[in-house]
Parts: structure tokens; C-alpha cells; sequence
């Protein structure tokens, strides 16, 4: 771990790494200034910096004006932010972050990317667990998907993309008429797993078959109520590697 | 990895800055959450207000110790009491860090491990000493009287700081054991039986039977004689050793346990 053994090096792997953890709690009473001292004092920064280093990180994650209040009174995306500064104080060559933008607004979300992307820039290697495979896919130069705690993909969001192949196309009819939608579309390609209601197949032919889809649907009296073409999303890879959709994952009409 | 240079290298000054640390933030920690510690202000003095306009003519019952007023006897068990039960919030703090998992937050950082205790009961120290000083200048006014003098109030508040330590300790073991802020607090009761159950509200003299018997055995007896002594009679040897080894003893007792279950805890988790 950043060229020390975790075993006999522990306190040189913590010096060098920085965890940012979803469950630890920020201690409520304290305000975000307190908590970055406390933090420098416990990784050994010189007295003279504490101050200046607490101020450099609450602005960097956008807490000055907040970094004197209790952080009881902090939102959800603040104490994340504020988690992350913690992490950051000695300026970590590894950053784990897990799942670091769960629950959070859009806003704060993409503030926090943004913040990701930019320490990533300056040469710190994150680690970070996600549920959001779209945040894997917009973050991350490599993903690993685990399943049953098992790596069962690796690689580039692009190479695995890619490995899956086919756009899917996702087709929702009357109840009834499920049975004889699907082995229309088990004609075109291999059925994939979706969401309750819709139907799913991997065109194998590329996007050029939709319009033979939907003849052939036509044709054996189904009536479609809803038609949508997804490119390969690291969703299409996860469902694949997995055999079931991603708890919490996006449906595939935004993926 | 420049920042990695700057820092320094484990050792001994590092973890007494730690500990300082640790220890400011429990005092913090303590001001700033007034509805758990008014309690162990509030009560102690509510019992010493309730025995005094009570139980005022207990003093000239035969074996009851030679008092001013029944204030000064009371006194001593306010003291005892209200340290007793304050030290639970330290504790309970601890043991609230393990559950959020403040707890191991501190320990992803090189965090020095005894660190986290000795905060903890660093803070328990400074509100004993604390508590002893509020409970004898709000009694003054209504009659109070220390007879030992300056050097039994000084005597008291070590006395206080060096209980509410071996409390702390001991409820700290429980807060290491268990993790659990609720099996901390459930010893409340427990404290007040040993509390009954001793010389803080009535002379041993006094008592009879078993109660006398069990009174005698319950090392809190002799810590909150001692303080009494202190108040009600004079500052002697005896009287100042009662208040501060019996204390110092306990707390080392407890402290070691406390390490012992740190060790265990840190190793668990």
C-alpha cells in the first residue's frame, strides 16, 4: 500500500492514506474548524500549519462560512464535504472514499465529483465505492463490479462497455401480451433482465433492428406502449456480469 | 507525499499532544451538552436541600457526628453523588463515539490509541474537580462551613478529580466492553444502590444490622467519611489521605482495567 507493507508499516500505510467512510459518524458537537485541528493534531502536522491547512480545506470544499457552527447543525452533503477534508489534511497518495455521494442532492453531488476529479487530477489515487454505476462511469479510469464480494468484472468503463456489445432495447406492453412480446424480441438477441413491466433484448444486430423489431411485433398483433434504445451503460455490464440488476441502480430510461 | 515528509515520527510528544487534544474535546464536549450534566449538578444539591430541611434535627441523635448544621454533614454524599453519577457521561460519551463510529474514524488516523481514553477520563477529572467547587460555593451562602479550611477544599477538589477518575475508568471499561451507550447509562441504578448503601446520606453510627454491615464493607463509605471529616472537623493526616489515596487506589484499579479492554477493543476492531 503506497510502498509500505500494511502489516509491519501500519502506521506509514495510515500516514499515507486517507478514508473517508460512509458509517463514521462526525462527532456532532464539535464545529468543522475543531474537527480539522483535531484531525492535524492526530496525523502530526506542525502547530504552525494547523490553522492555515483547516482553512485551505474548508474552502477547498466549500465550508468556510460554515466551518465555526456545530456540525449538528451541518446538511447531509456538508458532512460529506466535511468528511472529506478530513481525509484530505495530510494530503493522502490514497484517498478511499466509500460511497461518498449516497443520499445526496444532485447539486452536491456534482460539486463532490467535481472535488474528486480535481484531487485525481493532482496526482492522488482514489478508491471509491459506488452504487451509482453512472458515477463509476463518469469518475473512474478503472472499475472493478463485485458481486457476492467476488471482483467479477475489471477494466476501463469503455473496455467493458464494449465487452457487452449490443444497445439494449427496452419494450413495454400490455400484461397479456408479455409471453408473445418476448419470443418476438428472443429472435433479435439474448433477453435481458430490466425492470418490473418491461422487457428487454440486446440487439445483436446493432440499432439498425429497431424498426424490424417493431414490425415483427406488429405482425403478431402486440400493441407497444412504450419503446426506448439504450447505448451499453456500465448498468448493461453490471446486469451482465451479475444475471440481476444493481439495487438502487438507475432504470435504464436515464442510464 | 510532501506532507508525509513534513510529519513528524511517532513518539512520546506526539501522543501527550493527542491526549491534550482528546482531552479538549471532551471538555467541550461536556459544556456544550448542559442538559446531561445539569442533572449531576441539580440533584446532589437537591438531596443535600431535601436532608437539611428534613432530616435537621438528625443531628442530635446519639452517634450522629457533632455538626454545625446537617448542611455541613450532607456535604460530603453530595459530592460523592453527583461526581458518581457525572462520571457516567464520560463514559457514556465514549461509548457513543464507539457506536457512531467516531471510534474508528480516530483509529484510521495514527491516532495514538491510549489517547482516546485518557481524554475521555481527562474530562471526567476536570468536571469532578469542577462539581466539588460548584456544590461547597453554592452551599457557602446557606451556612455552609468548612472546618478543614483552604487546605481541605484543596484537598477535596483532588479528592473529587481523583474519584470521578476511578468512576470514569471503571464505566469506561463497560463503555469498551460493550460499545453500547445504553449499557453504560443502565448502570445508573447500580450506582445508586452502592451509593444507598454506604455512609453519604446517614452515619454509620446510626445505622443497624445488615445495612450497617454492608455499609462498613462499601469502600465509598470511607472516601465520603473522609470528606466529611474534612468539612465538619478539621483538615488532619487522616482525613486528607481518606480523600485522596482511597480514590487514587480505586482509579488505578480502574484505569488498568480500562487499558485492558482499549487493548481488547482497538484489537477487535
Amino acid at each position: 500500500m503506497a510502498g509500505f507493507d500494511v502489516v509491519t508499516e501500519a502506521d506509514s500505510v495510515r500516514r499515507n492514506i486517507g478514508v473517508a467512510l460512509q458509517d463514521a459518524a462526525i462527532d456532532p458537537l464539535m464545529t468543522g474548524q475543531e474537527l480539522l485541528r483535531l484531525q492535524a493534531v492526530l496525523y502530526g502536522l506542525p502547530r504552525s500549519e494547523h490553522k492555515s491547512r483547516s482553512d485551505e480545506l474548508l474552502e477547498r470544499v466549500g465550508l468556510s462560512s460554515a466551518g465555526g457552527r456545530r456540525v449538528g447543525t451541518y446538511s447531509g452533503g456538508m458532512r460529506r464535504r466535511l468528511d472529506l477534508a478530513l481525509s484530505l489534511i495530510h494530503e493522502p497518495s490514497v484517498l478511499f472514499l466509500d460511497e461518498p455521494t449516497t443520499g445526496l442532492d444532485p447539486m452536491s453531488r456534482m460539486a463532490l465529483w467535481d472535488e474528486i476529479r480535481r484531487l485525481n487530477g493532482e496526482g492522488t489515487t482514489v478508491l471509491l465505492t459506488t452504487q451509482y454505476l453512472e458515477e463509476a462511469d463518469q469518475l473512474a479510469d478503472r472499475v472493478a463490479i463485485i458481486d457476492n464480494g467476488r471482483i467479477v468484472r475489471e477494466g476501463a468503463p469503455e473496455q467493458l462497455k464494449a465487452g457487452v456489445g449490443s444497445p439494449t432495447l427496452f419494450v413495454r406492453v400490455a400484461s397479456d401480451q408479455e409471453a408473445a412480446a418476448s419470443s418476438v424480441l428472443a429472435r433479435f438477441g439474448e433477453l435481458r433482465p430490466t425492470a418490473e413491466g418491461m422487457l428487454g433484448v440486446g440487439l445483436g444486430g446493432g440499432a439498425g433492428e429497431v424498426s424490424s423489431v417493431v414490425r415483427a411485433l406488429d405482425e403478431q398483433g402486440v400493441a407497444v406502449d412504450h419503446l426506448e434504445l439504450s447505448a451499453p451503460s456500465l448498468d448493461d455490464v453490471f446486469a451482465e456480469a451479475t444475471g440481476h440488476r444493481l439495487e438502487g441502480a438507475e432504470s435504464p430510461a436515464e442510464a | 507525499m510532501s506532507a508525509a515528509l513534513r510529519i513528524r515520527p511517532r513518539g512520546a510528544r506526539p501522543a501527550l499532544e493527542q491526549t491534550a487534544a482528546m482531552s479538549r474535546r471532551a471538555v467541550t464536549a461536556l459544556v456544550r451538552q448542559p442538559s446531561l450534566i445539569v442533572p449531576s449538578l441539580v440533584f446532589p444539591l437537591f438531596f443535600a436541600a431535601l436532608g437539611t430541611s428534613s432530616f435537621g434535627r438528625a443531628i442530635s441523635i446519639p452517634g450522629f457526628p457533632e455538626v454545625d448544621s446537617f448542611l455541613d454533614f450532607a456535604l460530603a454524599g453530595s459530592i460523592v453523588q453527583g461526581i458518581l453519577f457525572g462520571s457516567i457521561v464520560s463514559a457514556t460519551a465514549l461509548a457513543t463515539d464507539i457506536e457512531t463510529g467516531f471510534f474508528d474514524r480516530l483509529l484510521a488516523a495514527p491516532t495514538s490509541r491510549v489517547s482516546i481514553l485518557l481524554g475521555r477520563l481527562a474530562g471526567a477529572m476536570a468536571y469532578g474537580a469542577a462539581q466539588t467547587v460548584v456544590f461547597v460555593l453554592v452551599l457557602l451562602p446557606f451556612g455552609l462551613t468548612i472546618k478543614g479550611g483552604v487546605i481541605a477544599l484543596i484537598a477535596m477538589m483532588v479528592g473529587g478529580l481523583l474519584t470521578a477518575l476511578a468512576v470514569a475508568a471503571v464505566m469506561s471499561t463497560m463503555a469498551l466492553r460493550t460499545g453500547s451507550s445504553e449499557a453504560v447509562q443502565g448502570s445508573f441504578p447500580l450506582l445508586f444502590v452502592i451509593l444507598f448503601f454506604s455512609s453519604a446520606f446517614f452515619p454509620r453510627q446510626t445505622m443497624d444490622g445488615a445495612y450497617r454491615w454492608i455499609a462498613t464493607l462499601n469502600p465509598i463509605s470511607y472516601l465520603v467519611e473522609g470528606f466529611r471529616s474534612l468539612t465538619i472537623d478539621s483538615a488532619s493526616a487522616l482525613a486528607v489521605a481518606q480523600t485522596v489515596l482511597i480514590p487514587a487506589a480505586l482509579a488505578i484499579g480502574g484505569v488498568r482495567l480500562a487499558l485492558r479492554s482499549l487493548r481488547r477493543r482497538v484489537a477487535v476492531t
